[in-house]
């Protein structure tokens, strides 16, 4: 009941008095009644033990199953064992051609593509992007990287627009598959790796996999909304001139959502990057398993060296592929086949002169230096600063003055009150139905039996939205009211956005050490650019009638922000809130690697101890956690918002 | 029925849950719009409807939002499949075809003209107004050529290349107007084609469409909201109101005798003298006048015989071909620009001759509908509370409700 009487002071004031003061009582009412039976039935401290299912058993006997028949169950003979063989054939088969093509072939190509898709401004950074990863050493790892990451967009790029059409084509399809992308979306990219380690083992295939699943549902969600979002006077003007419903496909629709399905094909190719990284923790090769191994030994310099060549290709993608969406149509064809044979011609000539692989001398190490830099951070800027302190002073102090309060007081809380809180900020947000997942979601947590680490995960997620959340906003205003600001922020941001979740452990660890107050920080730096642009972006549109007239009456900046624009703009700052907390969660979950404990420590352990009921309990409990985080911070409008 | 090209009867549109049993009970079908949705949450859209488009004719649907006409023009290709009623193009039952032969009809017998263009903005306006032909299968070469040559037809020499994303609207829609004409369809359908437009690109294409039927005589289908393109291009005018037509006649019939109210305060501000011919005006002629003076043909419009009249001074002789039919004079004039004639209605001819009078001052400036939509607006603001208040207070709520 505490938590009850705690509630409405802070949500009652505002617009939402009437509605939301009936919910709680409502709420009050059902706690009165259920939670002294609960008490009488169980403890009241953390999740009774009473209430747990121990899957570990169940689910270590079916991994050992799996192991055992690997090779015999003619399930992994004629369906699992061929996906294995043609992605690792695959993959291999682009890796060798990549080789083959040597690397003057491969960044004469990409820079040709680039040329012809984004103009010569992207070609050259393009050149320079593939240059500047063999002059870090990292030829070899980046071809290894592109060479998953071809065949996984490829794979995800197929799955994706067919599922994408048939929820573009059929009602029934688009109801059944649109609430489970839209949950795919919001859940960590961790929470993928168990289930297909379980079925593949660790290795290409699984790495391949998990990244399809992981990518395709963008383009799956974008080709649908694209096929639903053609203009229905276009539409009925094709059918009114006797067009089959193929010849309305071809000629109209699927021309008609070029913009999404070039969006999607963006969005695919970032995510792929981005789970291709993390994947090396399940034995994908490559750039992320350099940083990966690299800060399992805490060698920031060498993270680094594996680190940039990740964040160029992810600009290089990211930019390419959006100038390929935004236009680029009046481009006459004809380029191409120049394109083409000047970039054969290049490779050519680059394997007549014996260069095909990244010639060893022209290598900069930047390992040792970085290492050095960070040597001497530690040494003069860790801690002991006059004044200001230290970096891992800092750290220190988050941890105990606010992730270790906030992690005691969650994991004193009596579970039932946790359900109650999530049940009132679920149903004061969104809708009944929210609030009915979000508590199914909570309480199935503590039925798999991580509630305390499900809890100090929370806690880290808490604290890493509350900071995000002040510096998104008060930058997001500042960038809405200052046009120069905004200017300056800009490519900033857009560099930050492109950024796959793994690259971000880098500095952080270089700055704070590991722990728990690093992957905080991680998550914070990762959310901060959305919050600050859906911040900035929602209030910027607001009306500018209601501004005019507001303005009109004379009020001060300050009574226009405070009484018409974060009114107006209230959707948006929830839908940043939402962002915020889901891209947190993502981060915060990768922390395992670095020290912050929790579920995610509990996947990497599982992964590397081949402890797989572990690992794939605290899967799920990531799953939980993050469809509840989602539907207690999702506003009612998005369903419709989305659907139109 | 012979030279009927579209025949419709008892053409029903319901939409809602269980629609069929709206057309099937006639308690149901007589339901006033609010109470039908009320009773069954069913709209009709259209109800009861029924006409013939005669073999080159220009036949107007005309009505404000609403009545249902945009649904019934969708109805006769059944782009919106119709609840119930009879639908014959040419005598052949359009409800009975089956897929393929429906797309025949929509391929080689109709094309449609629509409000919002309905455009393909990836494809240049060549390949836009070809695409009717690709559709149908024809080569590239061959439908580029017929393409090339409908574009100039619609006067977008020269344009071939952009994409309509770069036309302006009534651009826009001439690409439109060749995508239908380049099929060479029996009928033309229009959709309220021009309402996106400016006032002055309106009466452009106003005058393109009034030339291509002068040249081709195509049969056309037009929709309109607006009384004065009705009124202009109207062979034969439909004038729907709540899913039903209220009446259906030429122009003069419309204006001269409105069948009921309705249609009497929609037609109120039209400038009699530009569509009533003369034939209205005229009286039989006495012996000594049908042999001598000044003549006009039965077809002249009032406002002709007004300029013949004032120039001589005097009757002019009505000459049917060397027959002479009646004779015209002041009296007859007046009496139908200030609705006399059709009228009893003392409040209708008082605001008649005031619209009348003013609506010659127009037409001074401007040839027939044209001062339409103005003469409109003015007796909105000025004229209507004034005189008229009881009248327009039922058809104001009418409108409303619409």
């Amino acid at each position: 009941m505490a938590t009850i009487t705690a509630t409405p002071p802070r949500t009652l004031p505002g617009a939402l008095k009437h509605p939301a003061a009936r919910k709680l009582l409502l709420l009050a009412l059902a706690a009165a009644i259920l939670v002294p039976l609960a008490n009488a039935r169980w403890t009241s401290g953390t999740w009774p033990t009473a209430l747990t299912i121990d899957l570990t058993q169940p689910l270590t006997n079916v991994s050992d199953w799996i192991i055992d028949n690997r090779d015999s169950h003619p399930l992994f003979l004629y369906f699992f064992g061929h996906i294995s063989n043609a992605v690792v054939l695959s993959v291999r088969a682009v890796y060798l051609t990549l080789l083959t093509i040597g690397w003057t072939g491969v960044t004469a190509l990409g820079a040709l593509v680039a040329w012809r898709v984004a103009g010569v401004k992207l070609a050259l950074g393009t050149a320079a992007a593939f240059l500047a990863c063999g002059l870090l050493g990292m030829w070899v790892p980046t071809m290894q990287t592109l060479a998953l990451m071809v065949v996984a967009v490829l794979a995800s790029v197929v799955v994706g627009a067919l599922l994408g059409l048939a929820a573009g084509l059929s009602d029934r399809m688009d109801r059944a598959l649109r609430p489970v992308l839209d949950t795919m979306q919001v859940l960590p990219a961790f929470a993928y790796l168990l289930p297909v380690v379980l079925v593949f083992g660790i290795g290409v295939p699984a790495a391949v996999l998990a990244t399809v699943v992981y990518a395709a549902p963008p383009m799956a969600r974008l080709t649908a909304l694209g096929l639903r979002g053609a203009d229905k006077g276009v539409l009925e003007a094709v059918e009114s001139l006797g067009a089959t419903a193929r010849q309305r496909l071809l000629t109209a629709r699927v021309p008609l959502a070029r913009k999404e399905l070039l969006l999607g094909l963006n969005q695919t190719i970032m995510m792929a990057l981005s789970m291709a990284v993390i994947a090396s923790v399940i034995g994908a090769g490559g750039l992320g398993d350099r940083v990966y191994q690299a800060l399992a030994s805490v060698d920031v310099g060498a993270a680094l060296a594996a680190g940039i060549p990740i964040v160029l290709l992810a600009v290089v993608l990211d930019r390419v592929t959006a100038a390929a969406g935004n236009g680029g149509t009046e481009h006459p064809r004809a380029g191409w086949p120049y394109a083409l044979a000047a970039a054969l011609a290049v490779a050519v000539a680059g394997r007549l002169l014996g260069r095909t692989d990244w010639p060893g001398s022209w290598t900069l190490n930047i390992a040792e230096p970085v290492n050095r830099a960070v040597d001497w951070m530690t040494a003069h800027l860790y801690s002991g600063v006059p004044v200001v302190g230290g970096t891992a002073d800092w750290a220190g102090h988050f941890t105990t003055w606010v992730l270790d309060p906030v992690r005691d007081g969650l994991q004193w809380l009596p579970w039932w009150s946790v359900l109650l809180v999530v049940a009132a900020l679920a149903w004061l947000i969104g809708t009944w139905r929210t609030a009915l997942t979000a508590v199914l979601a909570m309480a199935a947590i503590g039925v798999l039996g991580v509630w305390e680490p499900a809890l100090d995960t929370l806690s880290q997620v808490l604290a890493a939205v509350a900071v995000t959340l002040v510096l998104g906003f008060a930058t997001g205003i500042a960038a809405a009211r200052s046009d120069r600001f905004e200017r300056l922020l800009r490519p900033v941001l857009d560099v930050f956005q492109t950024m796959p979740q793994f690259v971000y452990l880098i500095p952080v660890v270089a700055l704070f050490g590991v722990g728990r107050a690093p992957a905080v920080a991680a998550a914070v730096v990762y959310a901060l650019p959305a919050v600050v642009r859906i911040t900035a972006q929602g209030l910027r549109q607001v009306d500018p009638a209601a501004m005019e007239s507001a303005r009109s009456l004379g009020a001060t900046s300050g009574q226009q922000l405070r009484q018409v624009q974060l009114p107006l703009a209230r959707p948006a700052l929830l839908l940043a809130l939402n962002q915020g907390v889901v891209l947190v969660l993502a981060v915060v979950i990768i922390g395992g690697l670095v020290g912050a404990g929790a579920l995610g420590y509990d996947v990497v352990f599982g992964l590397a101890q081949g402890d797989l009921a572990t690992g794939l309990v605290a899967g799920a409990a990531i799953v939980c956690l993050g469809l509840m985080l989602d539907r207690v911070t999702q506003p009612t409008g998005r369903r419709a918002k989305k659907g139109a | 029925m012979s030279t009927s090209v579209f025949s419709v009867d008892g053409l029903w549109k319901v939409f809602g849950p269980k629609a069929d049993r709206v057309p099937a009970d006639p308690e149901l079908a007589a339901l006033p719009a609010a109470d039908l949705r009320t009773r069954t949450g069913c709209t009709a859209a259209v109800r009861d409807v029924s006409f013939d488009v005669r073999k080159g004719e220009v036949f107007v649907v005309m009505g404000l939002s609403g009545s249902g006409k945009s649904t019934l023009v969708r109805c006769l290709t059944r782009l919106i499949e119709p609840t119930a009623g009879t639908i014959a193009i040419d005598g052949e039952d359009v409800r009975a075809m089956d897929k393929a032969r429906l797309r025949e009809l929509r391929r080689h017998r109709a094309a449609m003209v629509f409000q919002h263009f309905g455009l393909l903005p990836h494809r240049t306006v060549l390949d836009n107004v070809a695409y009717g032909l690709e559709i149908q299968g024809v080569g590239r070469a061959e439908r580029r050529a017929k393409a090339a040559e409908v574009v100039a037809k619609v006067g977008l020499e020269g344009m071939e290349q952009r994409r309509p994303g770069q036309l302006s609207g009534g651009q826009q829609q001439r690409v439109g107007l060749a995508r239908a004409l380049a099929v060479d369809p029996e009928v033309l359908l229009f959709d309220e084609p021009f309402s996106a437009l400016d006032p002055l690109i309106r009466r452009e294409m106003q005058e393109e469409v009034v030339r291509l039927h002068r040249e081709e005589g195509r049969t056309m289908v037009f929709i309109t909201h607006d009384l004065s393109e009705a009124l202009k291009l109207g062979d034969r005018i439909a004038l729907m109101r709540d899913g039903r037509i209220v009446q259906l006649g030429t122009p003069e019939e419309i204006v001269g005798s409105p069948a009921d109210d309705y249609v009497r305060e929609f037609v109120r501000d039209v400038p009699r003298e530009q569509v009533m011919t003369v034939r209205t005006a005229m009286r039989p002629a006495s012996a000594d006048e049908a042999d001598s003076g000044p003549a006009v043909v039965p077809g002249a419009t009032v406002s002709e015989a007004i300029e013949a009249v004032a120039r001589t001074g005097g009757p002019v002789r009505v000459m049917d071909g060397s027959r002479c039919v009646g004779i015209v004079d002041h009296t007859g004039l007046l009496d139908v620009v200030a609705g006399v004639a059709a009228e009893a209605d003392m409040a209708a001819v008082a605001a008649g001759s005031d619209a009348a009078a003013a609506g010659s001052r127009a037409a001074g400036a401007a040839r027939v509908g044209d001062g339409g939509a103005p003469a409109r607006a003015r007796s909105s603001v000025g004229e209507a509370p004034r005189q008229r208040g009881g009248a327009v207070q039922p058809a104001g709520t009418n409108a409303e409700t619409v």
